[in-house]
């Protein structure tokens, strides 16, 4: 069982580190430089043909918009945060309870999950303008479109993975005389964490979908009240400056999830 | 120890006397797991009853007098090797359930399956003869009298499994608990056995009883041995009969 390494000099080891460098600089610098080349195309092509700039601002307009509107980005970047946030979570605690009570009853399951399935088939845009005669215009009716478009995914990863666990591992529980609760606590429930995770991630970015959706609905502020206001405005930079916030929204939620990930699943 | 009759196997009566190390032999479909599953409590017999200890099986399960090692070696992923040892005696403690603990703290049974070092380690970090001997360790945790193996060291390859045999051997010896180890292998059921327990299929009933007169300790060596061949051959025969 003994594994013997070759044992590797260190004349070896260092142009072999320096290839792992390189390969690093590759895989970072590949990416960065087909969008950095993308950009310059784009930036070349409006300026060459003398594109509109209300139809397609070029790069460097929309970077001056950003710097200069950069508060009014801010203003509507935090409604949309703490509702896509408040959205986040409110959706998700909802599809684990009720994904625990699916679980723990089958009759339960049978009852409500087809109920479950046909809200997932009613397209967020058209149950949204619903929901914000149901709740008013405030931030009300954008967490809760948020939360609804969290939760499915959700719910049906976070079944699935209660269930991931092995008949084996049920029976070791079983020959312990462990309770119900035990099960739960000590092999369900861990066992579930790398399957909601999976769908946390889902859910991260689409809870800024939903509540932009949300603002587009009815809203003044927001960043999906600024994306309707400055297209109807023809104010392009803007509106780009407005989607790329948005979309660096999604990215940071993401990227905090992962990181969530890599710090409570190490195995 | 006593197994009474049991139907899913027919008419299986059998006294293990404590200490003692059985194997278990017999063609596929035979019922060497069903006949483990019953003594464990894990399926419920049809009729007859099973005893352990002069315990109904489910009261030894509540004492925790046993304890099961399968094929897989079924650690919770996310605990490091010591963690899953202390998994028995954390099960029941908020219950107020008295769990027996042996003379051998985890710290030790690690040790003493030749993990020392490796505490920490998650089970994706070990190899499957480690995970294994995690396994064991976790069960005679609680110190049980009576260890039921189901096919232990089946996925394993062949010099790991002789390893482990011979480790089996030194625990059994130092722990002085019951075994009953269903096994694939003829050579393994001959080399780790006072008895083996030869079933027969359809229905799975007791073929014969083959007493091992190998004197302990064995040796890996012992396999070359004409007595151990000899051995080899007639449970071979016993099992192509049946």
């Amino acid at each position: 069982m003994a594994v013997t390494e070759t044992p590797v000099t260190d004349a070896a080891q260092s142009p072999r580190m320096s290839k792992a460098t390189h390969q690093r600089l590759i895989d970072i610098g590949v990416p960065v430089g087909t969008a950095f080349a993308l950009l310059v195309i784009w930036q070349v092509g409006v300026r060459l043909f003398g594109v509109p700039q209300y139809i397609a601002p070029a790069p460097t307009d929309i970077l001056g918009v950003f710097v200069s509107e950069f508060p009014l980005l801010m203003r509507n970047f935090w409604p949309t945060l703490i509702e896509a946030i408040s959205g986040f979570f409110i959706g998700n605690m909802t599809a684990i309870l009720i994904a625990v009570a699916f679980v723990h009853s089958r009759s339960v399951e049978r009852a409500f999950f087809p109920i479950a399935v046909f809200i997932n088939t009613i397209p967020i845009l058209a149950i949204a303008p619903i929901l914000v005669l149901i709740f008013g215009p405030g931030m009300t009716a954008k967490v809760v479109i948020a939360a609804l478009i969290c939760f499915f995914p959700t719910l049906v990863n976070m079944v699935r993975g209660l269930q991931s666990v092995s008949p084996q591992t049920l029976e070791l529980a079983r020959i312990l005389s462990a309770s119900k609760s035990e099960v739960f606590w000590k092999i369900r429930l861990p066992s579930s964490l790398p399957f909601l995770f999976s769908a946390l991630k889902i859910a991260s970015t689409t809870c800024v979908i939903g509540a932009i959706v949300g603002e587009w609905i009815g809203a003044n502020v927001g960043l999906g009240a600024l994306i309707i206001e400055s297209t109807f405005n023809f104010r392009s930079p803007l509106l780009y400056a407005t989607v790329f916030v948005s979309s660096g929204l999604s990215v940071l939620l993401f990227a905090s999830v992962s990181i969530a990930e890599k710090l409570i699943i190490r195995w | 120890m006593k197994f009474g009759d049991f139907t899913a196997l027919r008419d299986i009566s059998l006294d293990i006397e404590a200490g003692e190390f059985w194997t278990i032999l017999g063609p596929s479909g035979c019922g060497k797991s069903t006949m483990l599953r019953l003594v464990s409590d894990l399926v419920p017999p049809a009729s007859g009853s099973v005893e352990i200890l002069g315990k109904t099986t489910e009261a030894a399960r509540l004492a925790r007098e046993f304890a099961f090692v399968f094929q897989d070696a079924t650690l919770l992923p996310w605990r490091s090797a010591l963690k899953n040892v202390e998994l028995p005696l954390e099960i029941g403690r908020k219950r107020g359930i008295t769990i027996p603990t042996g003379d051998r703290t985890p710290h030790e049974l690690l040790e003493l399956v030749g993990l020392k070092g490796r505490e920490n380690a998650l089970p994706h970090e070990l190899s499957g003869g480690m995970r294994q001997r995690v396994a064991i360790a976790r069960a005679l945790v609680c110190q049980p009298k009576l260890l039921l193996m189901d096919e232990p060291f089946g996925a394993l390859d062949e010099m790991t499994r002789d390893h482990l045999n011979l480790q089996l051997l030194d625990i059994w010896k130092e722990t002085g608990t019951t075994i009953l180890f269903v096994t694939h292998s003829i050579p393994e059921a001959i080399f780790l056995g006072q008895k083996v327990l030869m079933l027969k299929a359809n229905p799975g009933r007791i073929k014969e009883v083959v007493e091992i007169g190998l004197p302990f300790p064995r040796e890996i060596a012992l396999r070359e041995a004409p007595d151990f061949n000899a051995y080899c051959g007639r449970l071979r025969k016993l099992l192509e009969d049946c």
